[in-house]
């Protein structure tokens, strides 16, 4: 089987989550959508490890891991804060700053 | 395959540090991660002021170890963190990394004097308890305690640290490590305002969204270019351009995401949706911590990257990014004309200046880069004041951000008049201020590098954004003040020296800038 | 002497910081500080023209902008043209300051007038003694912004502020065009200084000539109110008088002309664009001096009067070495004449009630004599009464236009200058007979505030610099001919003064040609307005009235013939001038603030609106570079 799959498959689960970001309106799925994405990228990492011969790409890939952990940690801190002040969780409904 | 597997009895091998080139983010990260210490173990009333003299310590101490690195720093800068056998480290040291480092801290001295300013509402500018639910009766009791969550300076020294990591990275995989440790604080700082709870959240959970949504971009970028170069050393990318048997597409794709990245956090046009928004948001002392440090952090690995890694690409990417400076000079300048927010058609001015520093950073000559380094150094410190000034006006709602507000401020208090009127002069790039002499260098070698075009669209474009920085201009000489508008507070030492270093620096590099820009162009990128 | 002439613009400029940082304290004392400067930089300013031999001599005061290619240093360079300039403005500009001690002092905030009073010197001595075009870039910008401080003077008016905006924006058009210029000598010659830009300039290709030369143009026209961009400058006259005298006449809206003149080695080597500023100065002139015959406001009049009398200066700077000293020639003299002519009006305004309408004057010659004789003196020298200081620098601009080698050329620009001055003669004689002669029309009338008009002479502060102005009026133009001293004085900046031989005209027949011209200017408006009532409010233009009108006066023919075409013609452009030049800028103004109030929606707050503007940009982004890689 050749590694290009697993590229297009990454590829194609970049784009769900970016379509995914576009369409949801939970701050929450939203923000797992982009947290597809970013998987979704370790994939493609890896498999170019594997296509280049090395491990640079899988060191790479738990660098993201770490990060993406720490972004979830600021992220839901920060969702939760809006959710207990607006009782929802809708990105729609944040939309005082506007023009 | 995996012949980097350890043999037996095969020591693992410590990349070298040179630890007196990097020992000014050391500092800045060490000082941080005892503020966190210190946030866990001292009772809550000692905590603001333990803080703020730990992370005034901290940054004058990496600004001393800079001074000193400067002094005998070899010539050519170096690369550090290097693997075994590697040629090139993580890290590179070198004129344009050093001198970012230096404004960084500068900048980052001054936005930390505001943060920590207690003089202007009581307590400072942020909530003592960002866990509680906003609209509630605990928040509004939250106005009167004189007390503010002081982790935000660990968050900001965390903040600067990333900045200066990033502005030094020398592959991409340190760079985006570096622009998540410098985006996650920035996100949770602009939900801590005091006052407007909600529109703070707001601008916390859009800049934090659209962050992560930019930053995912960015992997994609990295990603893909390590499968074309088979490194993310910047270095490595721009040789395996010249000699790759990989698919072309995945070159460009990359090199376009990674691009997007960067120019999301420059604010630059199309990407720039997020800035007005936030920098409307947050808590002003923040906004301009982000609009300088930020911005700066931006273009100092934009060049970077542009320079060192893209540049036998440059070809194909001079079009796209000619485009997109034109829209984000065009959208500041339009945009920004009928604003009534201050901080918000602040945040169109930057978004055009980000436009003119695009023209600078895809100009890669030597001037090109000496140009758009002093000019990133001249705007930042006059962001600084002017976000000093915003947060002198004051009403019985806090800060008076609407323009309406503004009017007659002359009258009042002639002063902060004066100060303001100068700063939104240099933004303008009126001569004898440090925005005139940031334009003059950028364009002059934009246009000495075939550029003609995109000179005659920025000039026009920075002739009609002047308008809108002489409309604040008129509202305050030529207007009558409103009957019950804001009073100008009397700021504390803190804000007072804030403001003073931003306006004095302004006005010291519109007059003797020779310093800043010899030093500015005393050396290129090591390679 | 020469290596400390930092001083000039140094007295000034601690004048300027003085008396707007120290604040209330200093208002005791603080508008004569502002005198003593400007004139310790005149009596400097003496002592370095006797002590110079009016050959370059630059000093580098220090390295402005060093970087790696680009060098500019901040420097002065002391030579036969600037030291010209450093005594008018300082020399005009020092009277004018003395004047303002009374005109302005009901004001309560005269020490800050006084404090941009000093700043504008400041900034007009940088732009005239820098050796560099960024130096003068900085004193252009400098200038710019103490005008626009100073229009918007009276703050509580709206007009005032409109005033003020306008200005700034046109003269914004005129400074990119600077700025480009700029940018491309630095391109073309590596260089910005004069020297090394006036050195190289001869191997630059004529087409970057041409485009270096066009856009100096437009600078000089957003400064010095030239077509099409002329519609500031009238309108600058919301500003205190003594501002409309020292910058609106004097000093500041010449820069274009000092501009052009200073660059006379780039034009020299551009004949394309030499023709380019004849037209303009030759179309402006007429323009100006048409509008001119429109107005009542006697300020406005005289604003139309500078626009027109700048056109004549730039006629004669783009004649190229017949016509460089003459242009400074006239500008020298229309300092004194038209700065008198201002205070003059001044102290009229002062007198009464700070009227402008001369509808409302008449007959003044009575109660204010001094102000009377000495304007009667700079009207004299502007219309180009024999032996006045405007009858030798204005002639010799006629000449010098009917002396071109090219006959049509020499006809149409020679004509367009000698119609030009008699209309200049004919709206000049409108605005002293309805100001000074005729029935006194302000008895029944009351001033806007409700007041009655008691008009009277103005204090000696304010009569004295009238006089000494008066005095150049009358004299300047003689001194600067005899001998040919002038030309002589400016030969090491501006090259020698060829004189013009041949022409279309014979040289001696000039005079005379313009004399006669302008007195049938004289007549017929002595025919017009001197000989019947003056109507204090403006009569409606109905086809009955105006014949009325003509029977009652029996003077049908002269109407029909002379008045009602001119009538016609300067309403015309009048309104042109409001609807179409002022029309573009405003809607200019309003497509950009209009396009930026639709736009702004587009910013709708919606995150999911934004992530997906990002998408598109990326695609967008990805898309070019991809098809610029394989298209």
């Amino acid at each position: 089987m050749t590694p290009t799959y697993y590229l297009l498959l990454s590829a194609l689960l970049f784009a769900i989550g970016a379509v995914g970001v576009l369409v949801r309106r939970n701050a929450i799925v939203v923000f797992m959508c982009i947290e597809l994405m970013l998987n979704s990228v370790n994939l493609s990492l890896v498999t170019f490890a594997r296509i280049n011969g090395e491990l640079d790409g899988q060191v790479m890939a738990f660098f993201v891991m770490v990060v993406a952990a720490a972004e979830v940690v600021v992220g839901l801190a920060i969702i939760m804060a809006i959710f207990r002040a607006r009782r929802s969780a809708s990105v729609d409904d944040t939309n005082l700053l506007k023009y | 395959m995996p012949q980097q597997f350890l043999a037996q009895g095969e020591q693992l091998q410590v990349p070298a540090i040179d630890f007196a080139a990097v020992l000014p983010i050391l500092i800045v990260f060490g000082a941080a991660s005892i503020g966190v210490l210190l946030e866990a173990f001292l009772p809550k009333h000692q905590r603001w002021s333990s803080q703020i003299a730990l992370s005034l310590t901290g940054i004058v101490g990496a600004g001393i170890a800079l001074a000193a690195y400067i002094s005998d720093a070899p010539e050519g800068g170096i690369t550090t963190f290097m693997a075994q056998g590697a040629t090139t480290g993580a890290i590179a040291v070198d004129t344009p990394a050093l001198f970012l480092w230096g404004t960084l801290l500068a900048l980052g001295l001054a936005s930390l004097l505001m943060i920590g300013d207690r003089s202007l509402e009581p307590g400072g500018a942020f909530i003592s308890q960002a866990g509680l639910q906003s609209g509630g009766l605990q928040t509004r009791e939250q106005a009167n305690v004189t007390g503010m969550q002081t982790e935000i300076f660990p968050l900001t020294l965390f903040a600067l640290g990333g900045m200066m990591t990033f502005v030094a990275a020398n592959d991409l995989l340190t760079m985006f490590i570096a622009l998540e440790v410098l985006s996650l604080p920035l996100y949770l700082m602009a939900g801590l305002a005091r006052r407007r709870r909600l529109l703070s959240q707001e601008a916390a959970v859009k800049y934090f969204l659209l962050g992560a949504f930019a930053s995912a971009f960015f992997l994609y970028g990295v990603a893909l270019l390590y499968g074309y170069a088979g490194s993310v050393k910047l270095a490595e990318i721009a040789a395996a351009t010249a000699g790759s048997s990989a698919s072309d597409t995945l070159l460009y794709a990359g090199i376009g995401l990674v691009v997007v990245g960067l120019l999301f956090k420059g604010s630059v046009g199309p990407f720039h949706t997020w800035t007005p928004d936030v920098y409307q948001g947050a808590p002003t002392p923040v906004t301009g911590f982000m609009a300088a440090c930020t911005k700066v952090a931006a273009f100092g690995g934009m060049l970077r990257v542009l320079t060192v890694a893209f540049e036998p690409a440059s070809w194909e990417w001079e079009v796209p990014l000619w485009l997109i400076a034109v829209i984000s000079m065009a959208i500041g300048a339009i945009f920004g004309l009928t604003q009534r927010d201050l901080k918000r058609m602040i945040a169109y001015s930057s978004i055009a200046h980000a436009g003119f520093l695009v023209v600078g950073a895809m100009t890669l000559t030597e001037d090109g880069l000496s140009s758009t380094l002093f000019y990133l150094l001249a705007y930042g410190f006059t962001t600084i004041a002017v976000f000093g000034v915003i947060s002198l006006v004051r009403d019985a709602n806090g800060e008076a951000t609407d323009l309406s507000s503004w009017a007659g401020l002359a009258k009042r208090s002639p002063l902060v008049a004066g100060v303001f009127t100068f700063l939104l002069l240099a933004l303008a790039g009126i001569p004898l201020t440090s925005g005139f002499i940031g334009k003059f260098a950028v364009f002059s070698a934009a246009l000495a590098d075939g550029n003609a075009a995109l000179v005659v669209i920025a000039l026009v474009a920075s002739a009609v954004a002047a308008f809108f920085y002489l409309r604040v201009v008129v509202l305050m000489y030529f207007s009558e003040p409103a009957a019950e508008g804001p009073a100008v507070t009397v700021p504390g030492a803190f804000t007072t020296a804030a403001i003073t270093l931003g306006t004095a620096a302004t006005l010291v590099l519109g007059i003797v800038p020779a310093f800043a820009l010899n030093w500015a162009s005393a050396g290129g990128f090591v390679p | 002497m020469i290596a400390s002439s930092w001083l000039l613009v140094a007295f000034p400029a601690l004048g300027a910081l003085i008396l707007l940082a120290g604040g209330r304290r200093t208002d005791a004392w603080g508008h004569l500080l502002g005198c003593a400067t400007v004139l310790a930089s005149f009596a400097y300013g003496v002592a370095l023209f006797f002590a110079s031999d009016g050959k370059p001599t630059d000093t580098t005061l220090y390295s402005w902008m060093p970087v790696a290619d680009l060098q500019v240093d901040l420097g002065l360079r002391i030579d036969a043209l600037s030291l010209v300039f450093v005594l008018l403005i300082t020399g005009v500009g020092s009277l004018i300051h003395i004047y303002a001690i009374g005109y302005m002092s009901d004001d309560t905030d005269r020490r800050r007038f006084f404090g941009y009073f000093n700043l504008f010197v400041t900034a007009m001595l940088i732009l005239v003694l820098g050796d560099n075009f960024v130096s003068l870039y900085l004193g252009w910008e400098g200038v710019g912004l103490a005008s626009y401080l100073l229009i918007g003077w009276y703050q509580w008016k709206p007009s005032a502020a409109t005033a003020a905006k306008k200005a700034f924006i046109m003269n914004r058009v005129g400074d990119v065009g600077l700025a480009l210029a700029i940018f491309l000598m630095w391109k073309h010659i590596g260089s910005v200084s004069y020297t090394e830009v006036f050195a190289g300039i001869g191997d630059v290709d004529s087409g970057v000539i041409l485009a270096i030369g066009l856009l100096l143009l437009l600078g000089a026209c957003g400064k010095s109110g030239q077509f099409p961009l002329q519609a500031w400058l009238p309108d600058a006259m919301e500003g205190p008088t003594p501002v409309s005298a020292l910058i609106h006449a004097a000093t500041m809206v010449t820069a274009g002309v000092y501009l052009i003149a200073r660059a006379n080695p780039i034009y020299n080597a551009t004949p394309n664009a030499q023709l380019a500023v004849v037209i303009i100065g030759a179309f402006t002139l007429l323009l100006g001096a048409i509008i001119g015959c429109a107005y009542d406001d006697i300020k406005k009049v005289l604003a139309y009067s500078t626009v027109s009398q700048i056109g004549y200066m730039m006629l004669a700077v783009g004649l190229g070495p017949i016509g460089y000293a003459l242009g400074i020639m006239h500008l020298l003299t229309h300092g004194f004449f038209k700065a008198g002519l201002f205070l003059g009006a001044g102290s009229v305004m002062h007198g009464m009630n700070d009227e402008v309408d001369m509808r409302k004057f008449g007959g003044l010659w009575r109660t204010m004599p001094i102000t009377f004789v000495t304007f009667g003196i700079g009207y004299l020298a502007l219309i180009g009464f024999p032996f006045s200081a405007g009858y030798f620098s204005k002639d010799a601009i006629i000449a010098a236009a009917f002396a071109q080698e090219e006959t049509w050329r020499a006809w149409v620009f020679g004509g367009a200058a000698v119609l030009g001055a008699g209309l200049t003669a004919f709206y000049m004689t409108r605005l002293m007979l309805m100001t000074f002669f005729g029935k006194r029309r302000w008895t029944e009338l009351k001033s806007e505030d409700g007041r009655d008009f008691h008009p009277h002479e103005s204090p000696p502060v304010m009569t004295i610099p009238m006089m000494i102005l008066a005095i150049g009026s009358a004299g300047a133009g003689a001194f600067f001919v005899f001998n040919g001293q002038l030309a002589e004085w400016l030969a090491p900046s501006l090259g020698a003064l060829q004189e013009a031989e041949h022409g279309v005209v014979p040289h001696s027949a000039v005079p005379f040609i313009v004399v006669g011209i302008s007195a049938l200017g004289v007549l017929l408006a002595w025919l017009i307005f001197g000989r019947r009532e003056i109507a204090v409010e403006r009569q409606p233009v109905g086809a009955v009235v105006r014949a009325a009108r003509s029977d009652l006066y029996g003077n049908a023919l002269n109407e029909a013939v002379f008045a009602r075409p001119g009538t016609w013609l300067s309403r015309a452009l009048v309104y042109v001038d409001n609807k179409g030049v002022d029309g573009f800028v405003n809607g200019l103004a309003a497509l950009l603030g209009g396009s930026s109030g639709r736009l702004r929606r587009l910013q709708t707050g919606f995150v999911r609106s934004y992530a997906l503007s990002m998408l598109v940009g990326s695609f967008l982004l990805v898309g070019l570079l991809l098809m610029v890689r394989f298209a």
